[in-house]
């Protein structure tokens, strides 16, 4: 009784994606259908994918998080800066990245819990004040010219079939399913999403819980702009615009509540897939890049309104 | 009918002081009269310049050198708007504009620069601004093509200066000159060095700019004017990857999985850089060339790693000069051509570091 | 003739459950029919499909003669159906006269889209004067007492020139004073020949108001007849389909030491100065009326609004507390008073919701959940508290306000609490399931727990508690035992001032 209903809250979404693969596969056999494509799928919902975790996150605690774009494109330009001087230990562009994104995570947290600012607006802010920091780092233009191991975070394959980039991927979302289902941080990430009132009478610290969830938000973008950074080798300070977008959209098709307090990993992780199926599939089918959008949107608006469905008819 | 009378009688007053202008005390005139002096001496310039623009025409293949500005000398201010400031090249176009203006003089306060935030809305309120604070002539990189002709045509009745550089507008006659490249030639001359590179025959694909604008628009025109003689090239797939070299390797990836290809030709170096990077994950850089324009630093650098077969520059930091030296000419009452068209250069592994030094 | 309400053969399905089986009955016009059961027993769906927001799957709505079907409450409310509903549907930022006139506005003439504000303040604050409430149309609905929302509510109603009005447990949030006047206000709608649909779960006031009662149980009509043929005991019988010993179970608790003493306290406007002291095994209940600051007393020991000062001991010794995990560390429960704004997390399960409280210490290894542990938690207190739910995993959403109350009580309890507050435990819940509290309360206290009860109906107070504290306006103004219990002295204090402490 309780797997069927668990099955069925995700039908929609599940129903789309495989109608979708299905008829890629058909109208493509040759291209779409071959494994190396296929595994070029999930490379390409890796970015999003991580930032799409970070996402569901805040989104499940009943924030949102706009600067996330913006915040790929400063960590993947801090990581560029210090990856540019040679001999510097690899570590360190690393930890650059994933520190700025702390730290932006941190700002927005301390911005929403603390100055009790509408979410929206703080991170709206920081989107703002982030883009422009990475302008003003780069000096406006990419940072390039990057010691060659820095290549070696996101840009190679592991035995030239699997991209590192699915790796990293799926380990974020493995980890993100399993402190959101299998621990005490996840499931007060719920219940101050479901009702903040009730987690704080219940002993729970909101407040705290908040920063640290923003924090997780902004290193998962910290991670992104790092892995977008070593693939193209330049840390470009406009990279990223309107990735929260796409963030939001893998989160809300994947079956999250954009009130809060609802939502399962997979169904993001799912949702960040179908978003890269799409382009892919219509890339290779040679659809232009206008009609793709519109074709995005539509599916978006279907996932989402079979999802919606199916969770009625199940209650 | 009142008005145009005293506009008239006005103007005959200011007339006369600025006739004499040497000699009257400058110290005892007072706003207003220093704003009606302003605009007789424009007006009288304009008329100069127009008659001057027929005589003028189009010079093509232009070179920095066979350019120079009118000195600085009492103190006329210009004002430049960049469409926007987030990459290589409008970074280099705009350095060089100002480093032109400082040398001719136009330091401190009379040389603004402005960023226009991609934004039509944003570029035309910033150019009345300048207008209104009574700039003297001013160095347009539109955002738009249509968008700012009004403002253009407004700031021309102020009696300011317009040049327009790099992107034409919709009405060029609108302004007093445009410097800038031929985007349709720069195409073809990219295009004409892919055909040498691959004898003539096999697959590419087109990664464009933004559909509908002028660079793509031009850049297009110019590739699709030398395929036409080439009909063993095929072009696979032509689509837009916005400038974008993220999603520039996103759309090469998804073009590799599917189809045999020899060459990926890019309508700027940062979607060049992507695509490079495209073909070199699916380690197939010996194979195929990708090519860019724009000759930016880091697509310069891709030729020399071996990522990037080649690139064209249009002149960038020459157009940005001229631009300056036009300008300041036109503020001091001298005749310049209409156009200045910015002579392409074809850089590969072979000539890169010609441009390198620089 | 016909009747001026009439629901003939209502049936309505949902999978797996009948929740309403060949309903019949008829009403008038003039007659308040008050419409009892237990939660669950499908009153409030019966009501759904008279204001169409349910459709039934068999069976015929007549009003005044005529067969009607209604596809939304707005096709209802055309007809003359209104519903008042427990949770107050008002928008707080607007003015009474806008709340009035809400989706019906007066345009102004010849300008469609302008709304004739002074007209519609005109009318609406003859509405008000009409009906005898001193309320100005003017008044942004925010600065409104519950009550006073609850009767503009029902000035709308009037407004509409609604013939049958549906009145959703209107005095659960309300003071018996206040009552007094929605009281008044029922009998002038009857007086006016309108129909009154009256769900409520306190005896006293059925028997007071109203002239028919219907009972419904298990989806089945068990019994309508006038309220004159009914006994308490019958009603409760009717309703529950088993007698029920006594309403307040006998006390079996013996008190002993002092465990729990507040000293001095003072928090914000409402709490002035509060002392009191509470012994193990003790029941003690706060009577006092709305605003007089019981429930911001606990709040403020509890760690969930600042304490400005004041002192608090567990055996002699002084804690600290400054949030509610503070008060929980040291065995303080508090199950607040309204339980879907800060009891429960509607949209998480029941188990959920149980180990909310005591997640992090008992249910999990560094960090991480035990989920069977959990499972079986969840489990051991839904029999325990008989909570009615196929599993844990269901929405507590989906659960009817006993059960609900009973998964809020769950929570805390898993932690082991020595000191437990009931805010207003059996607020809109049903017969069965409050008796069943009160049972637990009882049993609560034999095993040395410290107890203390909020509670606006009287006789609960005096039914359940060893003693009882009463406040008025931040301060305690007097204490009874056991054998000085009556509602006279009570309602004293309640309404006394500072200094009138008489004992």
């Amino acid at each position: 009784m309780n797997r069927k209903k668990i099955n069925f809250k995700n039908y929609g979404i599940f129903v789309v994606f495989i109608v979708l693969v299905i008829i890629l596969m058909i109208l493509s056999p040759n291209a779409f259908a071959k494994p190396r494509n296929l595994i070029n799928v999930v490379k390409q919902a890796s970015i999003n994918g991580v930032l799409a975790c970070g996402m569901m996150f805040v989104i499940i605690a009943g924030g949102i998080d706009l600067s996330a774009g913006s915040v790929v494109a400063l960590s993947g330009v801090v990581a560029a800066y210090l990856a540019q001087m040679q001999g510097i230990p690899i570590i360190l562009p690393i930890l650059g990245a994933l520190g700025t994104g702390a730290l932006i995570g941190l700002i927005n947290g301390f911005g929403a819990a603390y100055a009790e600012l509408p979410p929206f607006i703080i991170t709206l802010a920081t989107m703002s004040i982030v883009r422009g920091a990475a302008l003003i780092l780069s000096g406006g233009s990419p940072v390039f010219g990057l010691q060659e191991q820095f290549e070696g975070i996101a840009g190679i394959s592991i035995a030239n079939v699997i991209p590192i980039l699915v790796l990293y991927f799926l380990l974020i979302a493995v980890f993100s399913g399993f402190i959101l289902n299998k621990t005490v941080f996840g499931r007060h990430v719920y219940a101050i999403g479901g009702n903040s009132i009730t987690a704080k009478v219940s002993g729970i610290n909101v407040k705290s819980m908040l920063l640290r969830v923003y924090i997780i938000c902004g290193v998962f973008s910290g991670i992104a702009g790092l892995l977008i950074a070593s693939r193209t080798m330049q840390g470009s300070p406009t990279v990223g615009v309107g990735y929260e977008m796409d963030a939001i959209a893998a989160v809300v098709i994947g079956g999250v509540s954009m009130s809060g307090g609802s939502g399962k990993w997979y169904g993001t992780i799912i949702g960040a897939l179908l978003l890269a199926l799409i382009s892919n599939g219509l890339d290779i089918l040679g659809v232009s890049s206008n009609f793709q959008q519109i074709i995005k949107g539509i599916i978006i608006a279907v996932a989402v309104y079979l999802d919606l469905r199916g969770k009625k008819t199940s209650a | 009918m009142k008005k145009r009378i005293i506009v008239g009688l006005f103007l005959a007053v200011s007339l006369m002081m600025t006739a004499c202008g040497g000699a009257s005390d400058s110290k005892t005139t007072t706003a207003a009269e220093t704003k009606a002096e302003a605009e007789a001496t424009t007006a009288a310039g304009k008329e100069a310049s127009t008659e001057k623009q027929e005589v003028s025409d189009v010079v093509k293949d232009a070179k920095a050198e066979q350019f120079s500005g009118a000195k600085n000398e009492e103190k006329k201010s210009m004002a430049l708007f960049m469409s926007h400031m987030t990459n290589e090249f409008v970074k280099t176009l705009s350095s060089s504009v100002q480093k032109e203006a400082e040398e001719l003089g136009y330091t401190g306060d009379s040389f603004k620069i402005y960023d226009g935030k991609n934004d039509v809305a944003t570029q035309v309120s910033q150019i009345e601004q300048a207008v209104t604070l009574g700039v003297d002539g001013i160095i347009i990189e539109p955002v738009s093509t249509d968008g700012i002709v009004k403002a253009v045509k407004d700031a021309e009745k102020a009696g300011v200066k317009v040049v327009i550089l790099n992107q034409r507008i919709s009405d060029q006659n609108a302004a007093d000159t445009f410097v800038g490249a031929d985007n349709e030639s720069t195409g073809a001359a990219l295009m004409k060095k892919v055909m040498e590179d691959l004898d003539g025959k096999g697959n590419i694909v087109e990664l464009l700019g933004p559909m509908g604008s002028d660079g793509q628009v031009g850049r297009s025109k110019g590739f699709d004017s030398v395929l036409a003689g080439y009909p063993d090239v095929k072009v696979i797939a032509s689509d837009s990857a916005d400038w974008d070299t993220a999603k520039a390797l996103t759309l090469t990836e998804n073009w590799l999985t599917s189809s045999d290809i020899q060459a990926v030709v890019a309508q700027n170096d940062g979607m060049a850089v992507g695509a490079a990077q495209a073909v070199k994950e699916a380690g197939l850089t010996d194979k195929i060339k990708v090519y860019g324009v724009d000759a930016t630093s880091d697509g310069l650098n891709a030729i020399v790693n071996g990522g990037m077969t080649g690139t064209v520059s249009q002149g960038t930091e020459d157009q940005g000069k001229i631009s300056a030296d036009l300008c300041s000419n036109l503020i001091y009452g001298q005749s310049v051509p209409k156009e200045v068209i910015a002579t392409n250069v074809v850089y590969t592994k072979e000539n890169v570091n010609e441009i390198l030094k620089k | 003739m016909s009747h001026l309400l009439e629901m003939r053969n209502i049936s309505k399905d949902y999978p797996g459950v009948k929740v309403l089986d060949d309903i019949s009955f008829s009403a008038e016009g003039g007659e308040v029919l008050a419409l009892m059961g237990e939660n669950g027993a499908g009153k409030s769906t019966l009501m759904k499909i008279l204001m169409g927001i349910a459709q039934a799957d068999r069976g015929e709505i007549f009003l005044e003669g005529n067969k009607e079907q209604f596809q939304s409450p707005k096709a209802a409310m055309d007809k003359g159906i209104v519903m008042i509903h427990q949770e107050l549907n008002v928008l707080l930022d607007m003015e009474v006269s806008e709340n009035i006139f809400l989706g019906r506005e007066i345009k102004k003439k010849g300008i469609p889209a302008r709304v004739d504000m002074d007209e519609q303040r005109k009318q609406a604050q003859a509405f008000l004067d009409s009906v005898g409430i001193k309320i100005d149309a003017k008044d942004l609905m925010r600065n409104l007492s519950v009550a006073q929302m609850q009767l503009i509510e029902i000035v709308k109603a009037i407004s509409v020139h609604a013939k049958v009005i549906i009145m959703d447990e209107p005095t659960s949030a309300i003071t018996e004073a206040e009552a007094t006047i929605l009281f008044e206000q029922i009998e002038k709608l009857k007086k006016a020949g309108v129909l009154i649909i009256y769900i409520s779960h306190k005896m006293d006031e059925i028997f007071k108001i109203s002239d028919k009662i219907a009972v419904l149980r298990d989806g089945h009509l068990i019994r309508v007849d006038e309220t004159k043929n009914f006994t308490e005991e019958d009603l409760i019988r009717a309703m529950v389909g088993r007698e029920l010993q006594d309403v307040y179970p006998k006390k079996t608790n013996h008190p002993g030491k002092v465990l729990f003493e507040v000293e001095n306290l003072a928090s914000g406007k409402y709490v002035k100065d509060v002392s009191f002291q509470i012994r193990e095994g003790e029941v003690v209940g706060f009577a006092g009326l709305v605003g007089s600051g019981r429930s911001e007393t606990m709040e403020a020991l509890f760690g969930v609004s600042p304490r400005e000062k004041g002192k608090l001991r567990i055996n002699g010794a002084e804690i600290e507390i400054h949030n509610p995990k503070d008060a929980i560390r040291h065995k303080i429960a508090f199950a607040t008073e309204d339980r879907k704004r800060s009891g429960l997390n509607l949209i998480g399960s029941i188990k959920e919701n149980v180990t909310m409280v005591s997640l992090a210490e008992k249910i999990s290894k560094h960090g991480i959940i035990q989920d069977k542990k959990e499972g079986e938690v969840t489990e051991e207190y839904i029999k325990k508290l008989r909570i009615k739910t196929p599993n844990g995993d269901e929405f507590v959403g989906n659960l009817s306000g006993g059960n609900q109350q009973k998964v809020v009580l769950a929570k805390w309890l898993l932690g082991e609490p020595e000191i437990l507050i009931f805010d207003e435990p059996t607020r809109g819940i049903d017969v069965g399931a409050k008796h069943e509290i009160y049972e637990l309360i009882n049993v609560l206290s034999e095993q040395k727990k410290a107890i203390i009860v909020i509670s606006s109906e009287m006789p609960e107070l005096m039914g359940i508690c060893d003693r009882l504290y009463v406040m008025s306006e931040g301060y305690i103004t007097g204490e009874l035992n056991k054998d000085e219990f009556n509602q006279e002295a009570i309602m004293r204090l309640a309404s006394a001032r500072k200094g009138g402490m008489t004992q």
